[in-house]
């Protein structure tokens, strides 16, 4: 959910803007791997910097931790310009992919270490760190060296240890890739949960569109170091702003279309319509897999005003278990069709003649050089 | 199971043959080694308890008048710790002077390292004499280095013929060395973790004290230990650059052999060295397993 009671009376709540990122730029040589980043993430916020690798998100999340300074462009925290202090004078707990933990120092001493150099007393360090391995309930190996720990009790030493230390921002830099898919699921909902607690703010590094939809508040989708577009996960999904997230967040059918005099989309001899009027005369027509619907028996192809319907023959079957995808062949032009399984399929052959409909409002629509 | 069954017999002819093989492989060395090494240690250990006699003979006894010597005889006494002082200086400088470049080279990649690294193991070779006798004109007394302390308007030090000078010239002899030793040892440095102690509120002084010298420790003992046992068997260096005025283990048993004569007292003395060397070698894997552990 986002946080929408935005306050201007000086006291910071959720939803000011808390993590400021303006006109970042960062070059290696000659090469720009972060151009023009403008973003601002507001307090008590989860946000997703999602991506492919390469596009700069991880560049960014150790810029905001810096580790690396920009080449141009300003970061502040709270109305603090930190763009020039150093990482140890910033504040940020950040999670590492490889969790980055002390080997030579057990449990209870990694969870310490930002206590210790923040000069604390012996006693509430102690305090301190229990809470914060009961926190990720680790607290039974608190003793243990990190390299007696599995994966999964390895990456929540490694939260615990940069929450022990309250940060003023969370940065976990893809923090479940190493993770088996069980594993991640349940270590997803412990963060988001923490998070909650807590109320940290937080910017979250990932390639996994499932991750960013299903933890955070806001998604930024990032590709060759530009934003391609911030949104709500819903926003993210359901009105992508360009082919690359659409494409990216989600599954989805893509196939090449001309604008018709009358604004309408013309895809080989099938004539369809969208929310969105298209402005160029190529165009590219996206449509989600799950969001088409399969007439088996009616052949008309008449069009009515909520959906638009296209003929089309199916041309391959793949069974994924909990859904089954129908590729179709319409025009030339691929379509891709999911539906959930039931336990008595019925059989289709390929050949098969159907009808394709979706409503008007799913047909997503882009110039073709976007 | 079928499988298991199947494979049980044929994992444990396997092993047999591997088991062969490694025997067949080690035996050229372990005869090499037996002969060359184990046996002339053993005849030099028994060397030791021979009596010397005037004018280069050896009498068959079983005395321990050799090692009881070394142990009343003040210059002995003197010998023998100034020479692990000497050497334990020469392990500290060279670690001080190498450990910043090992640090550097490992954090290096690419090209760069490449080149590095070809320059650190280049000095190796070069013999040390050549390396020593260049030592000797640079340190001398009329020598560059002499005259650019003395352009600095100081009284230049004696560097030569004398302990500093056999310092400063094994230390550099040594550095490859030492340099090698460590990089082989800072595996466990990941960049990542000095980041980590970065954004946990460590200063750069604090990052080393806490995380990097603690991680790169073992390369240290390994890099510690393989300096100190080249540095106090080292002969050539300090015999050049000694001037026949510094008195080591090396060249008192060089001394011993092949000037007085005296064979059994430089078994004796060899022998001690190798007593050095595994007292070292003692230390060195107690230091191992308290980081370890």
């Amino acid at each position: 959910m986002m946080h929408q009671t935005i306050k201007r009376d000086g006291v910071e709540t959720i939803g000011d803007p808390y993590l400021c990122l303006e006109g970042i730029n960062k070059k290696y040589g000659l090469v720009e791997v972060i151009s023009n980043l403008n973003l601002e993430v507001r307090k008590g916020e989860l946000i997703a910097l999602l991506g492919p690798s390469g596009c700069g998100k991880t560049t960014t999340l150790r810029m905001i931790a810096g580790l690396i300074s920009p080449s141009a462009g300003k970061i502040a925290v709270g109305g603090r310009d930190v763009t020039n202090i150093a990482p140890h004078g910033r504040d940020m707990g950040l999670v590492f992919q490889s969790y980055a933990l002390f080997p030579h120092m057990a449990v209870a001493k990694n969870v310490a270490f930002g206590l210790e150099m923040r000069g604390l007393s012996r006693a509430e360090i102690t305090k301190k760190v229990a809470k914060a391995l009961a926190m990720v309930q680790l607290e039974h190996l608190a003793e243990r060296k990190p390299r007696e720990l599995s994966g999964g009790q390895q990456q929540r030493v490694a939260l615990a240890r940069a929450l022990v230390i309250e940060p003023s921002i969370l940065l976990l830099d893809e923090p479940l890739s190493n993770l088996d898919a069980k594993l991640r699921d349940e270590m997803r909902a412990q963060i988001r949960d923490i998070q909650q607690q807590l109320g940290i703010t937080t910017v979250f590094v990932t390639h996994d569109q499932v991750e960013a939809l299903s933890m955070c508040d806001r998604v930024v989708v990032m590709k060759g170091g530009l934003i391609e577009q911030v949104g709500t996960p819903h926003e993210i999904y359901e009105r992508p702003a360009t082919p690359f997230v659409a494409s990216f967040v989600g599954r989805t059918n893509r196939v090449k279309g001309k604008r018709t005099a009358d604004g309408s989309i013309r895809i080989g001899s099938t004539v369809i319509r969208s929310t969105k009027p298209a402005t160029q005369d190529d165009v590219v027509v996206m449509v989600r897999p799950h969001r088409l619907h399969i007439d088996w028996n009616a052949m008309s192809s008449e069009q009515d005003e909520t959906a638009n319907r296209t003929a089309a023959v199916l041309s391959r079957i793949t069974f994924v278990g909990d859904v089954i995808q129908y590729h179709f062949d319409v025009d030339g032009s691929e379509f891709v069709v999911e539906e959930s399984t039931k336990k008595s399929q019925v059989d289709h052959r390929l050949g098969d003649k159907a009808m394709l409909s979706w409503n008007v409002e799913d047909t997503l629509v882009f110039g073709a050089d976007q | 199971m079928t499988t298991a069954t199947f494979d049980l017999p044929v994992v444990a002819q396997k092993s047999s043959n591997t088991v062969g093989i490694a025997v067949a492989l080690l035996l050229p060395i372990a005869l090499v080694n037996a002969i060359g090494f184990i046996l002339p240690v053993l005849n030099l250990a028994r060397m030791s308890f021979n009596e010397a006699l005037p004018g280069g003979g050896i009498a068959e006894a079983f005395t321990a008048a050799n090692w009881t010597g070394l142990i009343q005889d003040s210059f002995y006494i003197e010998l023998i710790t100034n020479s692990l002082m000497v050497s334990l200086g020469i392990t500290l400088a060279t670690l001080l002077v190498s450990y910043p470049i090992a640090l550097y080279l490992h954090r290096a990649s690419g090209a760069w390292r490449t080149f590095l690294t070809v320059l650190v193991i280049s000095p190796l070779l070069t013999s040390a004499v050549v390396r020593t006798y260049g030592w000797i004109a640079l340190l001398a007394e009329q020598g560059p280095v002499a005259n650019v302390i003395a352009a600095m308007g100081f009284q230049p030090p004696r560097m030569m013929f004398n302990t500093t000078g056999v310092v400063i010239g094994l230390t550099e002899i040594l550095m490859p060395y030492m340099i090698l030793s460590l990089m082989a040892g800072f595996g466990r440095l990941d960049p990542k973790v000095e980041e980590a102690a970065r954004t946990l509120g460590a200063t750069p002084f604090r990052t080393f004290w806490r995380v990097i010298l603690p991680l790169t420790l073992p390369g240290i003992a390994l890099g510690c230990l393989l300096c100190f046992v080249l540095a106090i068997s080292s002969f050539i260096t300090p015999k050049l650059m000694g001037g026949g005025r510094v008195f080591l283990l090396a060249t008192e048993i060089y001394d011993q052999a092949i000037v007085t004569l005296n064979w059994p007292l430089a078994a004796t003395l060899s022998m001690l060295v190798l007593i050095i060397f595994g007292a070292a070698l003692a230390v060195y894997s107690r230091i191992l397993r308290m980081i370890e552990g």
